[in-house]
């Protein structure tokens, strides 16, 4: 009898799956086209997935080595099950194979399950709770039913009751895992992933085998302001791209991103797990009511939805998201940078927030105001571009307007108009000096380099002070950028290229190490080196970690004169943010907690008395949290402390050099 | 509140940010067009005289009105003669400005020379329109210390906005690149004013003397909240218009305002 049913069961499932890929297709081609290169993307995705993406799973490897189990069996059961028992091929061989398999499969279904039993809030429930039940019951029928297939039971063992239950058994197995793929189940994950990563919309991010995490593709797209007809930004679900919808409908709901996400630790209205299956939601229509997982702080599910065709952000009412969702985003990455799925939560924020800003002018808070002075000023304070260049009046810096050419531009960024963030330049321009760097500054022709106009979604204005920048730039012949900014660092080495600025750029650390290596700076050893208890923890800017992959260098520069850093437990790729980026003290959207303060608690449990930040925003935002509190100094200050200038004359080291006059704070 | 009925007309011109000098949307104007749509909608018009192609006019565009009227002229002539004629023609019963223009003259004058060429009523520093019925707008004018005058008046009229207006919305990059800028050929009538006179920088006015003359902390916060209080004014009620001018003149004199 189960001869005549398992084919029945298994080719309506299949056939259901197709009917159920086909109409997921369709959803994902409600989106606006891009430029995907299909049969080479098909080609390399089981590279994609097998190799370049391992180093991400890997990082929860219980998952890991279980999805290795039950996905890896599973996909060889469902191959020999479709011969073995849709086409009849009855061979020993393929019945042991398939024994094996689904052998495998079931052990592997065992450890989701024994996930499942008691799962982190960070999981989703519902459906989710079921598929290990699924993936237990398709294995076990399978392996049952194939017994006689290896001859190790007879022909019709059982009679037609365990017939009558393995039917049951594989039509629940398949439903799951053949049709529920396509019909949007749990396992949509499989078939919609294994697309995504062939289309992804950043293909350079496979580029590293192994590690697709080292590969970094972090610049934003840039929207063609040209072509009026192309719209400004997502107002839609529709308007994302067919490729980016794809990605949404990937996610597997693992919560990574949700666990480390600095504004949902913060209790702000964003989860970006959430997030992307609200995009889903838009995708295909409906409301949030049959989401499991964890909420938007603040906010009940149940009382968004939309659909594919209707704005995903209302100003009157409730739609899919609320706006302050997107605002409270830092860009930080850190989603982007534990996704397995390799989803790019910040472009689709970005994208929303593009509509919000270019066409709704709704730009939160100070958002406007600091979008009206970077227009007016160059600058979002609205300080008088004259005074620019004030806090180095004494200093003598080179022009290059006079110069014309120099080995090292120093980008000064905005950080000029902020008083704290001066000393951090002043440090910098003295360690210049005394490593005899042949350097020259903008001055005044230096503008806001459009970060923050970008984030808050204002392209039009990041375009504007991008291609005037570039213009400046243009005229004058420099060998490389170096800039004490990771925004600025970020947006000239990967933003200003699509609009026709390519240059060598260097983080002030990296110039740093450099100076280091070959000797140019003659530095002591710093006095925290010589501490018992307190030292020294060192914070990663998203911005140059998880954006530029840039951790050694500042912790070289940091060995290099004596000190140790006491690593947080979030640090390099999982350092948590300052909660300064993408314009989020800007747009300010209220939380429970303050993701600065929480970052300065992760700081203090090191017992460190001094924390390292290589960027004026983190300066900023841990100079903000209450004292009692460790000291902030950014790299150049620490250098600084320690140089040893020469006198004109070289002289012979004294023994015990004398301590550089510290500069009063 | 937007009235469907309601023609309401905004005078905008070209503004300079105080700090950079950069051609901007001038700020009292801006909120100007903030209480017109709040008045009227989207049916707002804009009208401005000088440089249709002046870029920073997009800024009042950009507040999502489709569409801005320029009547052409070159710099330096004179705006009131044919934004009379526009606006005798344009059946409108509203029509805002700001108090004075960041960039050019900036005299503060053309509200008051434009009111008094249409032979319509005046209100100085309109804060609110509350309600508009029967022919007349109940309005609350701004006065200093944040307090406000309600003021009944008739249609049309012309009123000018200053600081005391709400805060005007956020320019959108799209609505200003899709709005439409309306070009309008117009007889130019040159400044004689202008051309005749002579321009100087302007120099800040020096500051009264603050002499303190409280002894105790709330003496000083009375001092400092309390109501403008002229002494020794007189209130006329009731005279001719000849006696009330008399009156005036005879201040105006003793002030040394007039010689």
């Amino acid at each position: 009898m189960l001869n005549i049913l398992l084919p029945i069961l298994l080719f309506t499932a299949l056939a259901l799956a197709v009917l159920g890929a086909c109409r997921r297709v369709m959803l994902w081609r409600q989106g606006r086209p891009a430029q995907v290169d299909l049969i080479r993307g098909l080609l390399a995705m089981p590279r994609r997935y097998l190799v370049d993406l391992h180093h991400v799973v890997e990082r929860d490897r219980y998952m890991s080595k279980t999805h290795v189990a039950t996905a890896g069996g599973f996909v060889a059961a469902a191959v020999l099950a479709v011969l073995v028992h849709g086409f009849g091929l009855q061979s020993r061989i393929l019945g042991w194979a398939l024994l094996a398999a689904t052998a495998c499969m079931f052990v592997g279904a065992l450890f989701v399950a024994k996930r499942r039993r008691n799962p982190p809030a960070r999981l989703s429930k519902g459906p989710w709770m079921r598929l290990p039940k699924s993936l237990l019951m398709f294995s076990a029928s399978f392996f049952i039913a194939t017994l006689p297939v290896a001859g190790i039971l007879p022909e019709n063992f059982g009679g037609w009751i365990l017939a009558a239950v393995l039917a049951v058994g594989v039509a629940w197995g398949v439903s799951e895992l053949f049709f529920g793929m396509t019909w949007g189940g749990p396992m949509k994950h499989a078939f919609a992933g294994a697309l995504h990563l062939a289309f992804h919309r950043r293909p350079e991010r496979f580029r590293t085998p192994f590690n697709a995490s080292a590969a970094r593709s972090s610049g934003l797209k840039a929207l063609d302001l040209n072509d009026s007809s192309a719209p400004l930004g997502v107002e839609k679900p529709k308007d994302f791209t067919w490729n980016q919808l794809l990605g949404f409908d990937a996610c597997v709901q693992c919560g990574r991103c949700e666990a480390m996400c600095p504004a949902y630790a913060a209790g702000q209205p964003l989860n970006p797990k959430k997030l992307i299956q609200d995009m889903v939601i838009g995708m295909a229509g409906g409301t949030d009511a049959r989401y499991f997982g964890s909420p938007y702080p603040g906010k009940p599910i149940g009382e968004h939805g939309g659909n594919a065709h209707s704005p995903i952000v209302s100003f009157e009412g409730k739609a899919l998201v609320d706006a302050e969702t997107l605002w409270s985003c830092t860009t930080c990455r850190a989603c982007v940078e534990e996704c397995p799925m390799m989803i790019e939560h910040v472009d689709a924020i970005v994208d929303m927030r593009r509509h919000l800003t270019l066409e709704k002018g709704a730009t939160p808070n100070k958002g406007a105001e600091v979008l009206d002075n970077l227009i007016a000023t160059d600058n979002p304070n609205g300080f008088n571009p004259v005074n620019r260049m004030n806090w180095a009046a004494d200093l003598d810096l080179p022009l290059i307007a006079s110069k014309q050419h120099a080995d090292v531009l120093f980008w000064v960024g905005d950080g000029a108009f902020d008083m704290r963030n001066q000393r951090t330049l002043r440090a910098f321009v003295k360690v210049l000096k005394a490593a005899k760097v042949d350097f020259a500054v903008l001055g005044l022709e230096e503008r806001d380099s459009g970060d923050v106009a970008r984030r808050l979604g204002d392209e039009a204005t990041f375009q504007q002070l991008a291609k005037r920048n570039i213009a400046t730039l243009s005229r004058y012949r420099f060998k490389r950028i170096v800039t004490c900014d990771p925004h600025s660092f970020h947006v000239l080495k990967n933003e200003y290229g699509a609009l026709g600025g390519k240059y060598t750029v260097f983080h002030h650390s990296t110039f740093l190490a450099e100076l280091m290596d070959s000797q140019a700076l003659n530095v002591g050893q710093h006095p925290l080196a010589f501490q018992q208890g307190g030292g020294l923890t060192y914070h990663d800017p998203c911005y140059l970690g998880r954006y530029n992959g840039e951790y050694e260098a500042p912790r070289k520069v940091l060995k290099a004169i004596g000190i140790e850093v006491k690593e947080m437990e979030r640090a390099g790729f999982r350092a948590r943010c300052c909660g300064g980026g993408g314009g989020a003290p800007i747009t300010d959207i209220p939380g429970t907690q303050r993701i600065p303060d929480m970052r300065m608690a992760d700081i203090k449990t090191t017992g460190a008395e001094v924390v390292a930040v290589g960027c004026p925003q983190c300066t900023a935002m841990l100079e903000g949290v209450v004292a009692p509190r460790p000291e902030v100094k950014d790299i150049a200050e620490l250098v600084a402390e320690v140089l040893i200038e020469t006198p004109v004359a070289p002289v012979k080291p004294s023994a015990a050099p004398k301590r550089e006059a510290v500069e009063v704070s | 509140m937007a009235d469907v009925s309601l023609e309401v007309i905004t005078l905008v011109s070209v503004g300079a940010h105080p700090t950079s000098g950069r051609a901007r949307r001038a700020e009292q104007d801006a909120r100007a067009v903030e209480l017109g749509l709040h008045l009227a909608g989207n049916r707002l018009q804009l009208l401005h005289a000088g440089n249709p192609y002046e870029e920073a006019l997009r800024g009042y565009l950009g507040m999502g009105i489709p569409a801005l009227h320029v009547l052409e002229q070159p710099k330096g002539a004179d705006a009131l003669p044919v934004l009379v004629d526009y606006l005798r023609e344009a059946s409108v019963q509203v029509v805002l400005t700001g108090t004075q223009a960041e960039t050019g003259e900036g005299s503060g004058m053309l509200p008051y020379l434009l009111a008094e060429a249409l032979g319509w009523p005046l209100v100085v520093g309109l804060a609110e329109v509350e309600t508009i019925e029967g022919g007349s707008a109940q309005v609350l004018q701004a006065l200093p210390r944040g307090q406000r005058r309600r003021l009944r008046v008739r249609l049309p009229f012309v009123a000018s906005v200053d600081n005391a207006a709400p805060v005007a919305r956020q320019s959108a990059f799209g609505p200003a690149r899709r709005g439409q800028i309306e070009v309008q050929e117009v007889e130019v009538v040159d400044d004689i004013l202008l051309s005749e006179s002579t321009l100087q920088p302007s120099r800040p006015r020096p500051k009264r003397l603050k002499v303190i003359k409280a002894k105790t902390a709330a003496d000083r916060f009375r001092a400092a909240t309390a109501k403008a209080s002229g002494d020794g004014g007189q209130i006329l009620r009731d005279v001719t218009p000849e006696a009330g001018a008399e009156a005036i003149f005879k201040l105006l004199r003793e002030e040394g305002v007039i010689r």
